[in-house]
């Protein structure tokens, strides 16, 4: 069965990208949330295999909402998309419990690569 | 045969800094804390100190490390002993040592440290009734005769010990086409961390997370239950070229480390590659301006190519853009060596605070937190005298004596907190005391009496904007101007750091419970995200980072709140200042719906009607020269890669215009 994802951006235009590369490893993304608040939310509810998570985002961040999302499941797999530059706070995110991270700008291949490789797969 | 010891000059001065510096950031807390840990600590520092002294054949040093060592050890047997007297001869020492080792760096001569190795001894006579023991020192450099110790093998791994759980060596590479080896280098860090105790890092930690990882390579030694565990926990970590592991054989016998534990000799220095390099900030600085060139320069390029005939465009646009690329990441690797944490200067606040304190005669206790947080280099340089200035004003001000604390019903010492913390793209450093508090009359009064207000503008002003007067030249409600504030740098000039490097300050304050100095400032001054807008013929940019959203509304359908408009945006009412009026340019005066940029400009949020959105660019910010740099609302000036130069705009500077 494919692996359900979750994709968390403020920019649709991330998100929409992110979901192709998906589309195209033969997952399934069954959710999207555009802010860290929404991010939580989602999570509960769809219980993804797999989050990507934005860092900076309105309302509530990548980081903070990482920090929640391992509260409420200490087994999630939360992939951080992080730009160049964002090192420190890929590695809070990582303290907050995020399981790997991806770098922009994304290459199918390079996201498809972290992504099987942290499922297990 | 003699040993050319200067060659080892370099470390010498850097080691015995550190082992100062921890040495007296060890005795203020002493003070708040009175901890055996901490005086045996402080012991070895001096120790440490001594020892090394004594190698280089720096018998000036060497003597007054000894003494102050004496001193210590003196604490650590009779703890009764300790006063603020002798607390001050240490730190007097330490001083003194710091001064002397930085000449001996600089090949100059030395401070006599004669005058405190006298106060010492007479203090130590006083108090024990002996003579100190003379010192001993290694005349290497003065005559080049003796020789030196030879230098140190590497240090012995950690004692390993049977019955512990089985360790294991760690070897990995980290894929050169990681960007960030870094990150990818913690995470393996962190991941193993759940297994075991990890050991030997190398890189240390701080290199790892900064990335300096020569050729990629890791090594440790971790405690695991087995190395499949180990295998299991890397198998899901990508971008690792290759994994070595082999298991570590307990040693038989008692630990290596001899119970009498000497002071580490110098290390060794031709032992293992050199893991870090100092570099000049000017030479960053320079890098960091020529890249910046270079990003324009690419960008001009890249517009270049587009009058090409389509025929060579393909090739071309993609030398480009992988030139671009190539570019991009060199600036982000300039930008991320000039990360420096704001423990840089935060680190001598306790010592600064206790002096201050003894000065004016004040019981304070200062909490740091958040000091790990990292800044561009540039900004914290800029930011160690205000924040100086900002401390000894809580103190001095702020804080009340303890007898007349005692009278209010707080507690006898006061406490000042600095903390750091992140915000979105900001960092946040605030500075607050539990003192008086700021008076908002007194302050207007003053502000009035001078003529830098009218008294109907002071009537109008809020608590907040009135505590932001004492920020202008010449206005204080200190009564008088004591040793210790009111005089060097004034509040007008720690608002004006904070700005100049894009940043802000904000006072908030309560009578008699205290004042708190917040100062926002940016990672970076030098790359801002923007979004270029058009007003009329001109093109603006607006930092991204304080933009929250872009709605599209036609101006005539706004609500309007006495006869302003205003913009419904997320339950809230924003007010809404169309961008061609705040800055006096002609607009577009088509009808019909425009869009709206929403943004945090400090106060509140605000929405800014413009005429067309034309997306988003990575600036290299240049300063603005006079006489532009005297225009309030501009943050800076770059260039388009068209060479169309922009102004990007200080939204909450416009607005209070």
């Amino acid at each position: 069965m494919a692996k359900r994802v979750l994709i968390v951006d403020d920019a649709i235009f991330m998100r929409n990208m992110i979901k192709d590369i998906f589309a195209s490893g033969g997952f399934e993304v069954v959710g999207e949330a555009a802010n860290g608040l929404e991010a939580v939310e989602k999570y509960k509810e769809l219980k993804p295999d797999l989050t990507t998570m934005d860092i900076v985002m309105p309302f509530k961040s990548g980081i903070e909402a990482t920090r929640e999302i391992i509260k409420f499941d200490p087994n999630s797999v939360i992939v951080m998309c992080s730009a160049l530059g964002q090192e420190s706070l890929v590695m809070e995110a990582i303290e907050a419990g995020a399981s790997d991270f991806i770098v922009k700008p994304f290459k199918a291949e390079d996201v498809l690569a972290v992504v099987k490789k942290v499922l297990g797969e | 045969m003699p040993i050319d010891m200067s060659k080892y000059l370099g470390l010498f001065t850097s080691e015995a800094t550190e082992h100062l510096e921890a040495l007296s950031k060890d005795l203020v807390r002493l003070e708040q804390e009175k901890s055996p840990d901490l005086v045996a600590a402080m012991f070895r520092h001096a120790h440490s100190v001594k020892g090394m002294a004594a190698s280089m054949g720096f018998e000036g040093i060497t003597t007054l490390a000894h003494r102050v060592e004496d001193l210590v050890d003196l604490v650590r047997r009779r703890p009764e002993l300790m006063s603020p007297e002798i607390a001050d001869l240490v730190l007097a020492g330490t001083d003194q040592l710091q001064a002397m080792v930085k000449a001996a760096g600089a090949s100059e001569l030395q401070p006599d440290a004669n005058p405190v190795i006298a106060r010492i001894r007479g203090r130590l006579v006083a108090l024990t009734g002996n003579e100190p023991a003379p010192t001993r020192v290694v005349p290497t450099i003065a005559t080049g005769e003796a020789s030196a110790p030879a230098p140190a093998a590497p240090p012995p791994p950690a004692p390993h010990e049977p019955g512990m759980p089985p360790r294991f060596a760690l070897k990995i590479k980290i894929s050169q086409s990681c960007p960030v080896p870094g990150v990818r280098a913690f995470l393996v860090h962190k991941k193993l961390g759940t297994l075991g105790n990890v050991f030997e890092l190398h890189p240390p930690l701080d290199d790892l997370k900064a990335g300096r990882i020569p050729e990629g390579l890791v090594t440790m030694q971790i405690e695991a239950a087995s190395a499949e565990a180990i295998r299991k926990a890397l198998s899901v970590v990508a971008d690792l070229e290759t994994v070595e592991l082999s298991r570590i054989e307990p040693k038989a016998g008692p630990p290596a480390r001899p119970a009498d534990a000497q002071p580490e000799g110098p290390r060794a220095v031709g032992a293992e590659p050199a893991r870090t390099v100092r570099v000049k900030t000017e030479l960053l600085d320079y890098f960091l301006e020529t890249v910046g060139e270079l990003l324009l320069s690419t960008a001009h390029l890249r517009e270049a190519t587009k009058a090409v005939p389509e025929a060579f465009q393909g090739p071309l646009e993609e030398g480009v853009g992988r030139l671009h690329s190539i570019v991009k990441d060199l600036h982000d690797k300039v930008m991320s060596v000039r990360m420096t944490p704001l423990s840089l200067i935060t680190d001598r606040l306790p010592r600064a605070a206790r002096d201050i304190a003894r000065k004016c005669n004040r019981e304070v206790d200062l909490v740091v937190s958040g000091a790990e947080i990292e800044l561009d280099r540039a900004i914290l340089d800029e930011l160690a005298d205000p924040l100086l200035h900002l401390l000894r004003n809580c103190i001095d001000h702020g804080i009340e004596d303890s007898e007349e604390r005692g009278r209010l019903g707080k507690t006898l010492r006061g406490r000042v907190t600095v903390t750091g913390r992140r915000d979105r793209d900001r960092v946040l450093l605030e500075i607050e005391d539990d003192g008086r508090g700021m008076d908002a009359a007194r302050l207007k009064a003053n502000a009035v009496e001078r003529g830098l207000i009218t008294a109907e503008a002071a009537a109008a002003m809020t608590d907040r904007e009135a505590f932001l007067l004492s920020c202008l030249p010449g206005v204080s409600t200190a009564k008088e101007v004591t040793d210790v504030s009111g005089r060097g740098v004034g509040m007008d000039a720690v608002k004006r750091a904070a700005e100049d490097v894009g940043g802000s300050l904000d006072i908030d304050s309560v009578a008699g419970r205290g004042t708190r100095f917040v100062l926002r400032l940016p990672l970076t001054v030098a790359v801002v995200n923007v979004l270029l807008v058009g007003v009329g013929e001109e093109i603006f940019g607006l930092p991204i980072g304080k933009v929250e959203a872009v709605v599209e509304v036609d101006p005539a359908k706004l609500s309007r709140s006495r006869n302003s408009p205003m913009l419904h945006h997320d339950g809230e009412l924003l007010p809404v200042y169309p961008l061609g009026e705040l800055l006096n340019v002609d607009r577009h005066q088509a009808g019909g719906a425009r869009p709206h940029v929403v943004l945090d400009a400090e106060a509140g949020r605000v929405a800014l009607e413009i005429d067309r959105l034309l997306g988003q660019e990575e600036a290299v910010l240049k300063p603005l020269s006079r006489p532009l740099d005297q225009v309030t609302g501009l943050a800076g000036v770059t260039i388009l890669g068209s060479g169309r130069p922009v102004f990007i705009l200080d939204v909450p500077r416009l607005l209070a215009a």
